[in-house]
């Protein structure tokens, strides 16, 4: 059995906001913000990638590229790899989440999203881990990091951190909106603004998997 | 037994997906990534710039499928793929010119 959900405004008989545009000013607002999230995130990464090319630059000036470059000493993919799959897993979780409130299937609303909320909850607490692993590593939010006894200056550890530490706080606050959404939702489970609360809570949640889809690709793999 | 929603005529377009649907773009996705983190495994068999650009174009085939479908821009109204894409656009030039002017400096402060 498979269910058919619309996307758009939502229900039949909600009243949607309609602006000037003909489309929900708060759905509209959303995009509009989420647009200019991408200036932010690509600014962050632009900058690592600069930032990490020139000391790749500077070391292999100085012959010693082999053994100091940051990213294939500090960077392992296996923790990354598993992270990403949580967000995937929670993006298809929420547009599940979406898909069961469309229907009005509260029982299987409340199953998607407390499985966004917790796979979101694992990506913090996997990235948490990852920070503590790196800080004893010897790379940190400072203007130099130490490899084999070594002290390279380089922005790279303050440009990484600041970067994944800004999509791990997009992430902590799109759980807390998780679970507003989720609350609200209980309490009001007849309200006709709860497709759309949802609807945009879920926007917001894809939006952070995208960048952390730019983020897997960019900053481990390439 | 189909389960279905009435669409908002008086509202931006929009699309329906059923819910297996979605389990088919997330398996896709999963697939996706798992072909990135092969690729990256055997790096050395690729050349340099072949394996940038299949990286690349698989992560841009990720970002298409949830933008698409999972955020429902593919056939949502216009003006939501305008306020979007615009600044995305903007963003990828920003990326593009200033990895060009000032990556390959040597020293911190280039």
């Amino acid at each position: 059995m498979s269910s058919s959900v619309s996307h758009g405004t939502g229900e039949a008989h909600q009243k949607p906001l309609l602006g000037s545009m003909g489309v929900d000013s708060r759905k509209l607002g959303l995009w509009a913000f989420l647009g200019s999230e991408t200036l932010f995130f690509v600014t962050l990464i632009t900058t690592h990638l600069i930032f990490y090319a020139r000391t790749k630059a500077t070391l292999a000036a100085a012959g010693t590229l082999e053994h100091l470059d940051p990213r294939t000493h500090y960077l392992g993919i296996e923790l990354t790899t598993v992270l990403a799959t949580l967000l995937l897993a929670s993006s298809l979780t929420m547009v599940l989440a979406l898909a069961a409130s469309k229907v009005k299937d509260w029982k299987k609303f409340r199953f998607w999203q407390l499985a966004t909320i917790l796979l979101g909850s694992a990506f913090v607490g996997g990235q948490v881990y990852e920070f503590i692993h790196l800080y004893h590593e010897g790379l940190k939010l400072a203007p130099q990091y130490v490899l084999e006894g070594e002290t390279v200056k380089s922005l790279y550890g303050v440009t990484f951190f600041t970067m994944t530490g800004f999509h791990g706080l997009h992430v902590t606050i799109g759980i807390i909106w998780l679970i507003a959404t989720y609350v609200k939702v209980a309490k009001f489970p007849d309200s006709p603004e709860n497709p759309m609360d949802i609807e945009l809570a879920g926007l917001y949640w894809h939006f952070v998997d995208l960048v952390w889809v730019a983020i897997f690709t960019l900053i481990y793999l390439i | 037994m189909a389960e279905h929603v009435a669409h908002d005529d008086h509202s931006e377009d929009h699309e329906s997906h059923s819910t297996k649907f979605y389990w088919i773009i997330g398996g896709i996705l999963a697939v996706v990534t798992a072909l990135e983190v092969g690729i990256f495994l055997v790096e050395s068999s690729f050349d340099a710039t072949l394996f940038l650009v299949i990286l690349l174009g698989l992560a841009l085939i990720k970002g298409a499928g949830v933008i698409a479908f999972f955020m429902h821009l593919r056939g949502d109204a216009k003006v939501f793929q305008f306020v979007f894409f615009i600044p995305l656009l903007f963003a990828f030039s920003l990326c593009l010119a200033f990895l060009k002017l000032f990556s390959n400096h040597v020293g911190i402060a280039g």
